[in-house]
């Protein structure tokens, strides 16, 4: 045995030294406010960066410099998000390793080499960032604009393997290779094999997309609250602008996340399924109940902004009549998915409701209900984006008439799909119920590629009704926004509690136990004061920094002269 | 612009107290870590159901079939109209009132499978320790029925399963031969050990895991050994996702002569 070794199983045989104490609040506490914190910054340092560099490549290869000022300005935003980032980073790596110096130390022994490089590749990102802000305006034109473009591209690949890494250390703690046990040695463990475990790319491709909408709904709040500061009309116009642009890439995104996130349960539940069962069904089951509480409050808050920005669009008035059947969808289908099913419940409540589950809401409760809610409520997403992207045109291909039909029947051909196996999954037994759920994951996503694509042609050439007048909204469709950025900031630390909750009194599951007073997994209640206080206080800071921003530099925004004349919608 | 600020504050702070306030009106349940139980002579009926309800809920994995409707017979509440355990219990079997049947239900689950159901469950004197069995008899009498456990209870089968502790299975010394009783009748092994909670054989248990009912024609004795001493070694093609659920333990828990029984057993289904 090698002295590490030894001195490390020392380590774990002195308890006395496991855990430190943090005054007032606790060592959990303290933990679980800088991780969080540190993750919402983190997320919104890796999410807007790509759509800085989309948006970038759009005004470059799109010609249109309004995408290039955004993008700049979003950029700018990063600059102290990344100070912030490392700051509440490095509290919780101080808190760690004086709080929990025994799991520290265990970490450490197998993830050393990745925990340097990780420190190296943040140095290279931070000033890849630098590069990229400061050097927009000196690379602007030919060749080297290219080359500036690449700098960009560049600071998300840094950005993505830094999350990477970051995500091995927490989902070995979660999911660690099931020839890992308490007598293991930490110093034989592999470093690619503890990296490589079950949860590690669920949840790796889970928070690419999540950060893309944390990103956009972030600054989509920032243009929002711009827009209501505003002094002149063209202002005003440019953060409508934006903050479109930010909700529509929320929205986009989030409408892909659930796909990444059954796939993630999927895995849980793979890897073992007193996990899965726990999480699903234990004494985490009401968390998912507010979850679809929250996810309902996004997807009928975004589609309110949009039904909302249709009356800026020239031409709009025609799908207008149509908005109140898709709320009326988006409301059942948030009814059903909000619908509890299996959890857990004392004698008298069972005797209250006549058995484990409700009589008439327990067949809304399972997955086969749920899914299909979940599926309808996208397409129905979906379909008020198009009525949006189509309001102030009108198709002049001659194969209009039969492509609107087509794209009709493709609505109806996956929202039947949907509806088919939702029904049948009540007739089959549970594991060829869960096969269903990829048809109709298959089906919705077939109809988006598909009537996306047959839409982009047949906007060709097509007859404008008249441009979006930006700038004319309302002010509580800015308000919309904010409630979308703070309801996303809270279900990312509400996710972020099932995630890390259900490892329950263990540091790394079934490898280390959590011997500490704090080792009980705290109910729901005390978790959501703490995920609004996290909140609270990244939100405080966001506004902080973007104040700082405001003060250090002027607005981007640049008055063309065009007016609103020149506005376009985003895909066009 | 300090209205407007207001206001963005305000709804920031309202979206923050309600998603707060809806999270506190619901159900709380804390996650506890498992603790020892020790119940003495003198224990209550009171205190064995409680201590009962928190095993049932919790350690004992009951829930995990018992409740859902489909894996296994309702217990807290009405099973087609025969009631909930504690009204049934001593009706089951003739001649068994409702401790002995519940306690045999628990030490020997084939031994009443109820109409309908698969025989998966496993041998739970294997799992829990003399004090959570009978803490969880107790809280099945109370459901409808009178608790008639008493600390004596405990104090017997403690006598019985002298290598049982407070907080350990009750029989489950490793590879000293008590598994299953001791028996090397392979049927027994196979129950004790609930290999049919996820494999199949012969007609009976899930499909989950790979079907056994032809094991023999796909694997040597020396593979199936191989296999239940260390389940990680291979993985049957289609079940790679499955990989890490099967027990590493049976290794401990069988006498050389049980998983050779066994072994042999599962070899000759070709």
């Amino acid at each position: 045995m090698t002295d590490n070794a030894l001195l490390l199983l020392q380590a774990a045989a002195d308890t006395t030294h496991a855990y430190g104490e943090f005054p007032v609040i606790g060592a959990r506490a303290f933990i679980w406010i800088t991780a969080e914190v540190h993750l919402m910054f983190a997320a919104f340092v890796l999410g807007v960066p790509m759509f800085a560099v989309v948006t970038e490549a759009i005004g470059i290869f799109g010609g249109d410099e309004r995408y290039d000022r955004l993008s700049k300005e979003f950029t700018r935003l990063l600059l102290v998000a990344y100070s912030a980032t490392a700051i509440w980073g490095a509290m919780l790596v101080f808190g760690l390793s004086t709080l929990y110096p025994r799991f520290w130390a265990y970490l450490t022994t197998i993830f050393a080499p990745s925990m340097w490089i990780y420190a190296g590749l943040f140095f290279v990102e931070s000033f890849t960032l630098y590069l990229y802000y400061y050097g927009w305006d000196r690379w602007k034109k030919g060749r080297a604009k290219l080359g500036h473009w690449t700098l960009g591209i560049l600071l998300n690949v840094w950005g993505t393997i830094v999350m990477f890494i970051a995500n091995a250390w927490l989902t070995y703690m979660m999911s660690p290779p099931r020839d890992i046990t308490p007598t293991t040695d930490p110093t034989t463990i592999k470093l690619w094999h503890a990296i490589a475990n079950a949860t590690w790319m669920p949840i790796n491709v889970h928070r690419v997309i999540a950060n893309v909408v944390f990103g956009g709904a972030i600054v989509g709040a920032y243009a929002s609250y711009r827009f209501l500061a505003a002094r002149t009309d063209e202002e005003r116009a440019h953060y409508d602008w934006m903050g479109y642009v930010g909700n529509f890439i929320a929205m986009s995104a989030l409408i892909v996340l659930p796909f990444a996130g059954y796939w993630l349960g999927r895995e849980i539940y793979q890897y073992d399924q007193s996990m899965g069962i726990t999480m699903m069904g234990g004494f985490m089951s009401w968390l998912w109940v507010i979850q679809a509480f929250l996810i309902a409050v996004l997807f009928l808050t975004g589609n309110y902004y949009l039904w909302i920005g249709m009356g800026r669009i020239p031409g709009a008035e025609r799908f207008r009549p149509y908005t109140k059947y898709l709320l009326i969808v988006l409301v059942l289908g948030a009814i059903v998915w909000g619908t509890p099913h299996t959890m857990i419940a004392d004698s008298k409540e069972l005797a209250a409701m006549g058995g484990s589950h409700h009589p008439f809401l327990g067949a809304l409760g399972v997955m086969s209900a749920k899914n299909t809610a979940v599926n309808l409520m996208i397409l129905t997403t979906f379909l008020s984006f198009l009525l949006y992207r189509r309001a102030n045109t009108r198709p002049v291909v001659p194969w209009a008439r039969a492509g609107t039909i087509i794209q009709g029947t493709m609505f109806a051909v996956a929202a039947g799909v949907v509806l088919f196996y939702g029904i049948r999954g009540y007739f089959v037994e549970a594991i060829v119920r869960i096969g269903f759920s990829v048809y109709q994951v298959l089906a919705v996503l077939s109809c988006i590629v598909f009537v996306t694509v047959i839409d982009i042609l047949m906007a060709r050439g097509a007859q404008s009704l008249g441009a979006i007048r930006w700038g004319r909204m309302p002010p509580r469709s800015q308000y919309a926004l904010f409630i979308l950025a703070v309801t996303f900031t809270w279900l990312m630390g509400l996710m972020g509690f099932a995630r890390s909750g259900i490892r329950q009194y263990w540091h790394v599951w079934q490898v280390m136990q959590d011997t500490s007073k704090y080792a009980a997994t705290p109910a729901l209640g005390y978790a959501s004061k703490m995920i609004s206080l996290c909140v609270l206080i990244f939100l405080s800071l966001v506004a902080f920094v973007f104040w700082l921003g405001g003060l250090a530099e002027k607005s981007t925004f640049v008055a063309t002269g065009e007016g609103e004349k020149g506005a376009r919608h985003v895909g066009h | 612009m300090w209205v407007t600020n207001a206001k963005i504050v305000g709804i920031v702070l309202g979206t923050l107290a309600l998603y707060t306030l809806i999270a506190n009106k619901i159900p709380q349940v804390q996650s506890e870590v498992p603790q020892a139980l020790t119940l003495g002579a003198n224990v209550t009926p009171e205190q064995l159901v409680a201590a009962g309800e928190k095993v049932f809920n919790g350690i004992g994995g009951c829930t995990t079939c018992h409740g859902l409707g489909t894996r296994a017979p309702n217990l807290l509440t009405d099973e087609k109209g025969t009631g909930s355990i504690g009204v049934r219990c001593g009706k089951r079997e003739a001649g068994k009132d409702c401790k002995q049947y519940l306690y045999e239900s628990l030490d020997n689950p084939t031994a009443y499978v109820v109409s309908g159901y698969q025989p998966i469950m496993p041998v739970m004197t294997k799992q829990l320790s003399p004090e959570q069995v009978w803490a969880v008899i107790a809280y099945l009498e109370s459901q409808g029925g009178t608790v008639d456990v008493t600390g004596d209870d405990i104090t017997k089968a403690k006598q019985l399963t002298p290598g049982a502790s407070p907080g350990t299975p009750g029989g489950g010394s490793a590879g000293g031969g008590s598994f299953a009783g001791g028996s090397t009748d392979p049927k027994a092994i196979i129950q004790a050990a609930g290999c049919l909670a996820c494999h199949k054989l012969d007609g009976q248990g899930q499909v989950i895991a790979p079907d056994l009912t032809h094991v023999g024609s796909r694997r040597d004795a020396e593979s199936i050994r191989k296999k239940i001493l260390d389940p990680a070694s291979s993985v049957t093609k289609g079940y790679e996702k499955l990989a890490g659920i099967m027990p590493k333990t049976f290794g401990t828990l069988m006498s050389a002569a049980q998983l050779e029984a066994l072994v042999q057993y599962l070899a000759a289904h070709k």
